[in-house]
């Protein structure tokens, strides 16, 4: 019951939460400087036909007008069009946003199953040679960028090995894909049966979801190690040690106990990966949606990036509402 | 008894045999000898916690152990569970518990005698007690740690406990959270949790300290009754002097990891003979005049250790003797161990 009063009280703040971050991103974003009549247009435009595409894309009034018909259309759940691929923006996040959840969703789960035994390892034995490699792990993983791993795995799987396919999308030219439901291709093709289609893409994930995961498995190594090593020292853990309760039960009280810390980090790392993974998305020619966003603000594509921004907002805030949900399932002193 | 008492002797060789355990018989439950614990600091001397120390304690009898904060109390506690806190360690001295070697035993071994042979009740338990856990599951996981016994059995033991701790509605208590009891209910808790195993030994760790002086009084005597009708030993460590009086066969009051005195409780409080002892009585007294007799502002400087009284710059009865040479533990009178050279006669 509890529950559910918070989540409603909670979510009587999503309206003004995403009408804030609308307003300051499209301030932001008109702020970039970059004039989308002569991208379009091209180099040998004149006056009057760019003075015409202005005033036809509502371009040629006030930022406060400009803002005004982006409400509008918004609340119509029409999030503009993009000039670049000339298909409505909703529709081009449709299929890209998958395409990155897809991704990063699958990266931090083994970016989970890498960190979290090895935080707990080496917090644990403390003079063992697995907290020597997780220190070095940690630093490894803080100081390599993500796109230079990829590209250096890319070339030792795919160019020598051949054994990765070619980092051109998400699935081979040659495979039919399965009709788009969810745009989640993994989805898609369980949905469809299309078992040559499901192959194909959790190939072509390998590589981009191992890039991803190595480097983010760095952080929730580093927060898992800290927290339970604090953990390990307190008074709870002193106690239980007093009580003659086995390691494996010490070891899981203090895990528990940590837990709240390795969610935050995961959260705060996936609401940062939609944006961040875009250099991996770039590598491996994704079609991501962070992609899509760069592409965007390169060539004064305002409605891409807006759309991106808002897209993401609302994900946000899903994610931390779940965060909060698992708060409460975990720590009884929350649910009062 | 000389047998018992000089059980390991590495750190006093060539020492006259004193006889620190008074009467001891064969069946002590704990027998602690020439103990020396100390924290190593980095570039400079270790810090020494405890100092040569011989405690022994009966079976069936409560010792309490009096100190101020910082005296070495918990180190010692902390020392016989096997479970100092880094970097402390044991330099020299033997622990026997129950007839076992207890710096001897594997950590395994350790882990089995921790909960189930001694238990540690230990002060202000909130913090203690996992935030996480239904306090009933949490007396039941340390019973079913150390006996055979199912989930359905260990959880009929816990609420067993919680009846014998005089918690109102043990029942529902049992499903309660840590947070959600008070501080005197969660000291019953880990009263329920030290003697859900029916444990030889109990270590009562500054216990109630964090306690309202009402609730306090029924706690210690619900402890002291439990310990008494499962004919436990109990070590009671504690910062009130007061409280021994009531709950301990005998006391012994240490002073920077050295204990100073150890005596019946009767022969301590009519004839308490360190002056370390007669200040501390003093300062619980009702008597300023007395107080302030006693009492003398802590020294900038500490005695060094090893040739002087380590009580010497807090002594109102200082002398030179005292700066030359350290005092050794001494019988005074029946069973009444004095560690001065010019012990109290009689409190003015």
């Amino acid at each position: 019951m509890r529950i559910l009063r918070y989540i409603g009280r909670r979510s009587l703040f999503i309206g003004p939460q995403l009408f804030g971050i609308i307003l300051v991103s499209f301030l932001l974003v008109k702020l970039i400087p970059g004039d989308p009549a002569v991208m379009m247009l091209g180099p040998f435009a004149t006056e009057e036909q760019l003075a015409m595409l202005n005033e036809e894309m509502g371009l040629d009034g006030t930022i406060i007008d400009q803002f005004w018909i982006y409400l509008q259309n918004l609340v119509q759940g029409d999030l503009g069009t993009s000039w670049q691929t000339t298909k409505p923006v909703f529709d081009d996040l449709a299929i890209r946003f998958p395409a990155t959840l897809e991704l990063i969703t699958l990266s931090l789960l083994l970016a989970l199953l890498i960190g979290i035994p090895l935080g707990v390892a080496a917090a644990y034995f403390k003079r063992s040679i697995v907290k020597k490699f997780s220190d070095y792990y940690g630093l490894l993983a803080g100081s390599l960028p993500d796109f230079w791993l990829g590209l250096i795995l890319i070339y030792l799987f795919y160019t020598i090995m051949q054994v990765a396919p070619a980092p051109l999308g998400r699935i081979d030219f040659a495979v039919l894909p399965p009709a788009p439901v969810t745009n989640f291709l993994i989805i898609d093709s369980l949905i469809a049966g299309n078992w040559q289609a499901l192959w194909s893409t959790l190939g072509h994930l390998v590589l981009p979801v191992v890039t991803l995961a190595v480097i983010n498995a760095g952080p929730i190594l580093k927060m898992t190690q800290a927290t339970m090593e604090r953990m390990l020292e307190s008074d709870l853990i002193r106690y239980a040690e007093m009580c003659g309760l086995p390691k494996s039960v010490v070891i899981r009280k203090a895990f528990r106990n940590s837990l709240p810390s390795v969610v935050t980090i995961v959260s705060v790392l996936y609401g940062f990966l939609i944006g961040g993974a875009v250099l991996v998305e770039i590598v491996f020619s994704w079609g991501g949606a962070g992609q899509y966003a760069v592409q965007g603000v390169l060539n004064a594509d305002i409605n891409p990036v807006l759309g991106f921004v808002l897209f993401s907002a609302i994900l946000s805030l899903i994610i931390y509402l779940l965060v909060d949900l698992i708060y409460f399932a975990i720590d009884p002193r929350i649910r009062g | 008894m000389a047998a018992v008492a000089k059980t390991s002797g590495s750190a006093r060789a060539g020492e006259p045999e004193t006889t620190m355990s008074g009467d001891a018989p064969s069946g002590a439950m704990l027998e602690i000898a020439g103990l020396n614990v100390s924290y190593p600091v980095y570039e400079e001397e270790p810090v020494h916690a405890v100092r040569d120390l011989d405690l022994s304690v009966r079976s069936g009898e409560i010792v309490g152990l009096v100190g101020e904060s910082g005296s070495g109390k918990t180190t010692l506690a902390r020392a016989v569970m096997g479970l100092l806190t880094q970097p402390g360690r044991i330099d020299s001295g033997s622990i026997r518990f129950d007839a076992k070697d207890m710096r001897a035993l594997s950590e395994n071994q350790l882990r089995a005698i921790r909960g189930r042979d001694i238990a540690m009740v230990i002060p202000n338990p909130r913090s203690e007690l996992d935030p996480l856990i239904p306090v009933g599951k949490q007396i039941a996981a340390v019973a079913r740690a150390h006996l055979d016994i199912g989930r359905a059995e260990a959880d009929a033991m816990a609420l067993d406990m919680l009846k014998a701790v005089h918690i109102p509605d043990p029942a529902r208590r049992f499903r309660a959270f840590p947070h959600e009891l008070s501080g005197g209910m969660a000291q019953r808790v880990v009263m329920a949790i030290s003697l859900v195993c029916s444990p030889k030994f109990v270590i009562s760790d500054d216990a109630t300290s964090g306690l309202d002086v009402t609730v306090q009084a029924q706690v210690l005597d619900l402890l002291r009754t439990l310990v008494r009708e499962h004919d436990t030993s109990m070590l009671f460590i504690t910062r009130d002097v007061g409280i021994t009086a009531h709950f301990c066969d005998r006391v012994a009051v240490i002073y920077r990891g050295e204990i100073v005195e150890f005596a019946r409780t009767a022969d301590f409080f009519e004839n308490p003979q360190h002056p370390y002892s007669v200040m501390l009585l003093a300062a619980f007294a009702h008597n300023p005049a007395l107080r302030n007799k006693w009492h003398k502002p802590l020294a900038s400087t500490e005695a060094e250790a090893g040739r002087a009284c380590l009580y010497a710059p807090r002594c109102v009865h200082r002398e030179d003797e005292c700066d030359a040479r350290h005092p050794d533990l001494r019988e005074l009178g029946a069973r009444h161990l004095v560690r001065c050279h010019f012990p109290v006669e009689r409190v003015a």
